[in-house]
């Protein structure tokens, strides 16, 4: 299998509010799992031959993984603040590659096309320069001073403002967004991406959020960030090749796309290739 | 000798399925391409996936003489090149974007597309038009064997109601898949144009009828 | 006049399409679908034992199924969508309504299983969906051949709108459109209806404005 450097990562698997005793079978890594939980509610995750897996259970969500994590979940510190509203969004399938699934959620290009009038729209499709960097010391991703123009860019806001943004990668297939958060204007609003490889070409998107929004209600919210996502699957599962190349040849970046750059070269850096593929293959 | 050039065209689609406007998904031996229409009627046939992101072209949208592609709006002009990039409205993309670019014919209501060169005329088929496309679980020769014709080419010569009738066949881009062009006589009325797309549903359940019966054998 | 509604829900934007384009105001009561299985929770088994969604409330009436839906808010704002009024035309506009449920049952099944872990035969699901595909297609294009772009005569009508969504959404449950010119003609003239609204899944229209950059002039480059 490729991608062995993935297999000791941490993996979203359920969510904690539908741990059920009986159990609910999934796959991750091609493997197949079992998510349940014990008399207390505490949940379980084993193999089909009955390895107990590692498990977490962070910002909403069952996590584990068939090897060995080196360190636990990642950190939001976002999501302890008290008034934070947590929303779990519900997980979707999508037939395409857990990274390319990753990848379209740091991309902004394409909200005047793909999310026409609510993240963005014509003409207002230019994407200024952007700061983008490996912060070294946690080993992610980060991309900051993002800005693009949005019609109606959260159930929260009234009216066309311009968005700022901050996008993080903490984990191969986590990304993490922040933005412009209209009620409290000193505040980041926190919408994240968990995806659940189960295998190098099919995924499960379990999107999550921490929001200062006391007005709107939960499912407005959920229904929100479910409709965002929908209108990505169709681009998801019509992208030629299913995995991520991460070698320069097949695909042309521009400067809108420094993130997705960045992505894609500390994949390769830390040999992250469960759904991707290199020119030597 | 002439050569025979035929085998250097597939018959994608029908001109009357492709209006101005407008781009399908079709299928050539060696690619899958995006067939488009731009405003002024010309047909263009590109590689099916846009270099940025790998999208797929099909899903685009055509304007002007441009197809677009849905994901980040890019625009490639007829001869494949990249014309602009919304990301980047005032700057001209360098000419090493594009997209492939496959020769396009239009005749007799039917739109050829060929990876070849120089594949020289594609096919005639005088006195006849494209009608109706379909696709079915059959092969060329089970849907030849269903109408006792012979199959040159992919071609196979039909009669329905005494009027001549036409099928071509190609490959479609799902694995097993037929796609057949039914082409029909030129001044055909509505009601045999109604009569031959009736036939050709009839065909197709014998045709796939035959393959389930060879199955269970 | 109030629509439970969930935004993912084919059948829920059939009444949120068939609105817009009539000019009729919804309000919009947004039911928790999924996750959350709120529609077969209390209180909407309640409104509708069936625990299904659309339901459509206003004042004493409380409608369920999609198509009655159809049927009610066109007759309310905007009633030339329910047909010519002669018996052919009703009787042609019921057959499209029934045929629609075919619809649901295979393509949006499919659908269901394979974005929402919803249980089912996909196989059967997707045979179902193109043994529906199929007819419709022969319907579409006999349409065309009397210069008819819609399934009832040659303007819209509640068949029309009871089967788009289903249809649009089929890649969604795996069943590809490319085999049926016809439909996606059809599409393209439904997207196309003064006052359309998408719902995730189905794309704008891009091509229905033009481009509002012109053509680039500088050469610099705009490569990473």
């Amino acid at each position: 299998m490729s991608g062995e450097a993935m297999i000791d990562q941490w993996y979203p698997v359920g969510l904690i509010s539908q741990l059920l005793a009986k159990g609910r079978q999934t796959l991750l890594m091609g493997e197949t799992i079992y998510v349940s939980c014990n008399a207390v509610g505490k949940a379980i995750v084993t193999t089909s031959d009955g390895r107990d897996l590692p498990v977490t259970e962070r910002y909403g969500h069952v996590w584990s993984s068939l090897g060995l994590p080196a360190a636990p979940l990642f950190d939001i510190p976002e999501a302890e603040q008290p008034g934070r509203r947590l929303v779990d969004v519900g997980v979707v399938r999508v037939r395409c590659s857990p990274l390319r699934a990753v990848e379209n959620f740091l991309d902004i290009a394409h909200f005047p096309f793909v999310h026409t009038d609510i993240l963005g729209a014509e003409p207002h499709t230019e994407v200024e320069n952007y700061k983008v960097e490996i912060r070294e010391d946690a080993d992610e991703v980060w991309a900051t001073q993002v800005k693009f123009y949005q019609p109606q860019a959260a159930r929260s806001a009234s009216g066309g403002i311009t968005t700022e943004y901050m996008y993080r990668v903490p984990a191969p297939t986590c990304s993490i967004l922040y933005k412009t958060c209209p009620p409290r204007p000193s505040e980041w609003d926190v919408i994240t991406l968990f995806v659940q490889p189960l295998t190098e070409e099919l995924c499960d998107v379990w999107p999550w959020m921490a929001l200062f929004d006391d007005e709107t209600p939960m499912t407005d919210l959920i229904h929100f960030q479910q409709m965002i996502f929908l209108q990505d699957r169709s681009i998801l599962e019509n992208q030629i090749p299913r995995r991520l190349p991460l070698d320069p040849g097949m695909e042309i970046p521009t400067r809108a796309d420094l993130t997705s750059v960045a992505y894609r070269r500390w994949l390769k850096r830390h040999a992250f290739t469960y759904g991707a593929q290199l020119v030597a293959q | 000798m002439q050569k025979d050039f035929s085998a250097a065209w597939t018959p994608v689609a029908l001109s009357a399925d492709l209006p101005v406007a407008y781009v399908i998904p079709a299928r050539i031996e060696t690619a899958d391409v995006a067939v488009w229409r731009a405003e002024d009627g010309t047909v263009s046939a590109v590689a099916d996936r846009c270099p940025h992101r790998g999208m797929r072209l099909s899903h685009g949208f055509v304007r002007g003489e441009a197809l677009s592609c849905i994901y980040h709006g890019w625009r490639y002009g007829k001869t494949g090149h990249c014309l602009a990039i919304p990301a980047h409205p005032g700057l001209r993309p360098p000419e090493a974007i594009r997209v492939t670019v496959y020769r396009v014919a239009e005749r007799d209501g039917v739109i050829w597309v060929s990876a070849t060169e120089e594949p020289g005329e594609a096919p005639a088929h005088e006195g006849f038009t494209g009608l109706r496309s379909i696709t079915l679980s059959a092969t060329a020769e089970t849907l030849a064997g269903c109408l006792n014709s012979a199959l040159r080419h992919g071609t196979i010569d039909w009669k329905i109601d005494e009027m001549k009738a036409r099928l071509l066949t190609t490959p479609s881009s799902e694995e097993g898949i037929l796609l057949a062009h039914l082409l029909i006589e030129a001044g055909a009325t509505q009601s045999q144009k109604r009569s031959a797309s009736i036939a050709l549903e009839a065909l197709r359940r014998a045709a796939e009828a035959a393959v389930k019966q060879g199955e269970a054998a | 006049m109030i629509l439970y509604d969930y935004i993912l829900s084919p059948g829920c934007y059939k009444a949120r399409l068939m609105a817009a384009l009539t000019g009729l105001e919804l309000t919009l009561r947004a039911v928790d679908f999924h996750p959350g299985a709120e529609h077969r929770g209390p209180e909407l088994l309640a409104l509708n034992p069936a625990g299904s969604i659309p339901i459509l409330v206003d004042g004493d009436l409380v409608l369920t199924e999609s198509a009655a839906i159809l049927v009610y808010i066109s007759g309310k704002a905007a009633p030339a969508w329910l047909g010519n009024g002669q018996p052919a035309t009703n009787a042609r506009i019921q057959q499209w309504l029934s045929f629609s449920a075919r619809l649901t049952a295979s393509l949006g099944g499919a659908r269901l299983h394979e974005m929402l872990h919803r249980p089912g035969d996909i196989v059967a699901l997707r045979a179902a969906g193109v043994t529906a595909l199929r007819e419709l297609e022969a319907a579409l294009f006999e349409q065309r051949l009397k210069n008819e772009a819609f399934l009832v005569t040659d303007r819209p009508t509640i068949a029309d709108i009871a089967c788009f969504p289903y249809v649009a959404l089929a890649p969604d449950g795996g069943v590809s459109l490319d085999a049926y010119p016809s439909i996606r003609l059809w599409m393209r003239a439904v997207r196309s209806l003064e006052g359309f609204i998408e719902m995730p899944g189905i794309h704008r229209l891009h091509e229905l404005k033009p481009d509002p950059h012109g053509l680039p002039s500088s050469s610099e480059a705009v490569e990473e």
